[in-house]
């Protein structure tokens, strides 16, 4: 007797085969594997995956402060998921009751919506302390075994979310031990694997660099979230939505119609208790690499193709690589460096910078800077942005003003006021908003022209509670969403702008610091170097 | 009309200009003074000028008032949402409509400062109230009082009547209607089939206060499915229950609007389709019941009334039921006084339960939520839709 072997049927070759085949088979869901439908039009249509979070640096301030707040008010809104805990690492000697009691103090203070009695023991109840150093082998041997239970015991399926909330010295060596360990490794059925790390990235172009070489070695680019909390704040969120979701302003922003572009981060506040952390930084590295030029890119950048992580990322990394790196001729033209002296701030006096707690009496360290930056492109080549940022300024404002050119021609030649140029400012913080200014005449029988602006005012337009800010990254970190944190290549960029700063201020000679007043907006050098161009810093 | 000057606390809202006109035209000149009356502007410390006063500009509001006790309490919830409310509000209140035709209109503008160093916030209400023939024609008295470009909302608080004049002359100027339909009379459903007819003849948005108070429900129940073992039986469901409060048990007499639109979203979004609509029992305490579809599996729907102190309609649990690959998944989802808790069992192994702490929002937020979210609903829009094949 012979056996035929089963014949596969011939693949649909025409159109119409092709067709009778798919309606041969069996209707596909309507949703794809693994998405809930339910969620769609819901707050979130995806909510994280089940995953244990490791924090280093648990009883630091900026994890009592922030990380621990915002983490309870995504458990608070059901915004973690049910099989969720985190595991707290530090040096103190707690146990999970006394770390939670600490953490639960912190919470009371630094929550902006109090949780209620359960939701707050739901919510600690999920953390779980682990003592050790961050340089010792053992730590992370018993983190590991931890671990593994903690997936068995809270279905977790291996996700795994790290969190650097420690001094930048200490992420080299706990990437390296996580690498050790192979925590890094994403699993095959799901279990991937995820590091967030806070700023600051580096102090140079070369720590940088080898940061980010120590951090590549054992994550994924992919796998990586650097943090800059200003790109978490609504308003700079809102940029992206206001330039790119209204037809109305993108044909105008460009050379043609712009004339210039401020770009503000001022702060009131002194450097507190962080004397000996900022005497190691200084302005420019804590605010000018990050902030203002995330904030630059995203003003400056082109449309991108999707709103997908890589393709927001690619645009704005465009824009740091068009900034040449300022030469040692430019940096003493362009830029201005300041320190505060002791001044009156909201009507208190307060000490120089000199005299704050863990400063160097000599201190050369600069609380204020200003530069002038051109984005050499297309769109934007000859239109000048002026960046400054300072501490004790006169109060605290950050904001992108972008400054329209003038009329071509002054057709109101008789009247009383020249009409002032048309400006648009998006208020980052405070009062959060888009302002434009233009041109009106006052009602009467002459011709008089009155600026007048149009004003939105995220308070009074939505009665919703925007998010803290690393609430929304935390929480895009454990979805796996990358758009709003910084990839390797733009710190680096970022990096390469201001390292020759640094190395420009090291050839001049000693600065005569302190320069400005507490509770003013900056050194004169700062008014000199707008003013050098015919232009004015806004008065915020 | 007078005129207050007062300065307000942040937060609260201020009448700011009250006045009284008899005509349309004597409304509309009213409404225009407001804006020369009130300073716009005023001296700041420097010698600058600092803006004092700005009107909002989101929206018209048209209140459909049956009676004068509705527009007042109506007119409360407006001036309540100060800062962030519609930039102008008419409430219409027919009255004595076989009398000769007349017309009364308050006109008041009230204004609230967001925060001490933020401009006020002005937005203008008109009480109109409308005598005889009237109250017949609203196309005409509401129209000339809309302020141009922006968006038309008409709120017909209570038992709206979709099929009268009122509603053909209003509807095709409206963008979005705002009812609360577990406010019906019987047990709401006529009122549901003729409010999804709505879309299709006005091109109108319909936003219902009862489909957005489930909010926190669709949360919970949802919240169950994101874990990943439990997602696949979501293509499994066997059986849907729904219990809503009740005082006699007698059908037809329990509002279940609610409760129907939960089976409606979960329907809609799963894909199912109607075997046979959901019906009233005949004998009391039996509830409604019905069957459907999803994929080849058969999907029983019960609406089970319960005695309750709770309002009647309700909703009190929803319970979900599936079997995949012989396990068993059960889950109910309950109301408490601050929320509701999500309870799950697994082969009859219990998972944790989950709270979901959502204080019950009263019409303002509710008012506050729709006028914010401006933009189509096309989830509601579809669950409304499934709602009403649900009861065809």
């Amino acid at each position: 007797m012979s056996t035929k072997a089963p014949v596969a049927p011939a693949p649909p070759k025409t159109i119409r085969q092709e067709r009778l085949a798919r309606d041969g088979r069996r209707r596909r869901p309507s949703h794809p594997a693994g998405v809930n439908p339910l969620r769609e039009g819901l707050r979130l249509e995806r909510v994280p995956d089940p995953h244990v979070a490791v924090l280093f640096g648990a009883t630091g301030d900026l994890s009592h402060r922030k990380v621990f707040p915002a983490l309870a008010q995504l458990w608070r809104t059901n915004l973690l998921p049910a099989d969720w805990a985190l595991v707290a690492i530090g040096r103190r000697p707690y146990d999970d009751g006394t770390f939670r009691m600490d953490i639960a103090e912190s919470l009371h203070r630094n929550c902006r919506v109090q949780l209620d009695e359960e939701s707050e023991r739901q919510f600690l109840d999920r953390v779980f302390y682990h003592r050790g150093d961050f340089d010792d082998n053992t730590l992370y041997d018993s983190l590991t075994a931890k671990l593994e239970d903690m997936h068995l015991e809270h279905d977790t399926r291996s996700n795994l979310l790290f969190y650097l909330a420690t001094q930048p010295s200490a992420f080299p060596v706990i990437v390296g031990q996580i690498g050790r360990c192979g925590l890094d490794h994403e699993v095959h059925a799901g279990g991937w694997r995820r590091i967030v790390i806070e700023k600051p990235f580096g102090r140079d172009l070369d720590s940088a660099k080898r940061l980010n070489r120590e951090v590549l070695k054992v994550f994924r680019e992919s796998q990586v979230y650097r943090i800059d909390h200003y790109l978490g704040k609504e308003t700079v969120r809102n940029l992206m939505v206001f330039r790119f979701g209204n037809g109305i302003f993108e044909p105008l922003w460009n050379r043609r119609y712009v004339d210039h572009i401020q770009i503000t981060v001022a702060e009131s506040l002194g450097v507190e208790e962080r004397g000996a952390f900022y005497e190691e930084t200084g302005a420019a590295r804590d605010v000018l690499q990050n902030h203002l030029l995330q904030l630059l890119s995203l003003v400056a950048m082109e449309p991108p193709a999707t709103f997908a992580a890589d393709a927001l990322r690619d645009e704005k990394l465009k824009v740091l690589r068009a900034i040449a790196p300022p030469s040692r001729h430019d940096v003493a033209r362009e830029v201005v460096r300041g320190q505060y002296d002791k001044g009156w701030v909201a009507g208190v006096p307060v000490k120089a910078y000199r005299e704050e707690h863990e400063v160097d009496k000599d201190s050369e360290t600069e609380t204020f800077v200003a530069g002038r930056f051109e984005v050499d492109d297309w769109r934007w080549s000859g239109v000048p942005f002026y960046l400054r940022t300072g501490k004790r300024m006169a109060k605290r404002a950050s904001e992108i003003a972008i400054q329209f050119r003038d009329v071509p021609h002054r057709l109101f030649a008789d009247a009383n006021t020249d009409p002032q140029p048309n400006l648009l400012a998006i208020r980052v913080q405070p009062d959060e908003g888009i302002l434009l200014r233009f041109g009106s005449k006052v009602p009467g029988l002459g011709l008089d022209i009155r600026p007048v602006t149009m004003d939105f005012t995220y308070g009074t337009a939505f009665s919703t509670d925007a998010p803290d800010a690393y609430e929304t990254l935390i929480l895009d970190a454990m979805l796996g969403d990358q758009s709003l944190f910084t990839r390797a290549d733009e710190v680096e960029a970022a990096w390469s702008i201001v390292t020759p700063i640094h190395e420009a201020w090291l050839d001049q000679p000693a600065p005569a610091f302190p320069n400005y007043a507490a509770g003013t907006w900056g050194p004169e050098d700062a008014e000199e170097l707008i003013q050098r161009d015919g232009r004015n810093w806004r008065r915020l | 009309m007078s005129l207050s000057s007062a300065p307000a606390a942040p937060g609260q809202p201020m009448l700011r200009w009250h006045s009284r006109a008899k005509s349309i035209d004597g409304v509309a000149a009213e409404l225009g003074r407001i804006w020369k009356a009130i300073s716009l502007t005023s001296g700041g410390p420097d010698g600058d000028e600092r803006r004092v006063a700005a009107r909002s500009s989101v929206m018209n509001l048209v209140v459909i008032a049956g009676r004068g006790e509705v527009g007042e309490r109506v007119a409360a919830i407006v001036e309540g949402l100060s800062g962030r409310h519609p930039s102008r509000t008419l409430i219409v209140t027919p009255a004595d409509p076989d009398g000769p035709a007349w017309l009364d209109a308050q006109i008041q503008a009230h204004c609230v400062l967001p925060s001490d160093a933020a401009p006020e916030t002005c937005s203008e209400l008109v009480y109109l109230t409308l005598g005889g023939e009237s109250g017949q024609h609203l196309s005409g008295t509401v129209a000339p009082l809309l302020i141009h470009d922006l968006p038309v909302t008409v709120w017909w608080p209570g038992e709206p009547h979709f099929e009268s004049r009122s509603a053909r002359e209003l509807l095709p100027m409206a963008d979005r209607v705002l009812v609360d339909g577990s406010g019906w009379s019987g047990d709401g459903v006529p009122g549901l089939t003729a409010m999804a007819a709505l879309p299709a003849r006005f091109d109108v948005e319909i936003a219902d206060f009862a489909m957005l108070r489930q909010a926190r429900w669709r949360e919970a129940i949802a919240s169950t499915f994101d874990r990943p073992a439990l997602l696949p039986f979501l293509g499994h469901l066997d059986r849907i229950g729904v219990h809503y409060a009740a005082a006699d048990g007698q059908p037809g007499t329990a509002n279940v609007v609610r409760p129907m639109y939960h089976v409606a979203w979960l329907a809609s979004r799963l894909g199912m389709t109607v075997v046979e609509p959901i019906r009233a029992g005949t004998e009391p305490w039996s509830g409604y019941a019905g069957l459907l579809r999803h994929g080849r599996r058969r999907v029983p729907v019960a609406l089970r009334p319960m005695e309750s102190p709770a309002p009647r309609g309700t909703t009190l649990n929803v319970q979900l039921h599936a079997t995949r690959n012989r396990s068993q998944l059960w889950v109910e989802v309950t109301a408490y006084a601050d929320g509701v808790v999500v309870q799950a069992s697994l082969d009859r192994e219990p998972l944790p339960e989950r709270r979901f702490p959502a204080p019950r929002k009263r019409e303002a937020d509710l008012l506050a939520e729709t006028i914010e979210a401006a933009g189509k609903d096309p989830i509601g829009a579809d669950v409304l839709a499934t709602a009403a094949r649900l009861v065809a």
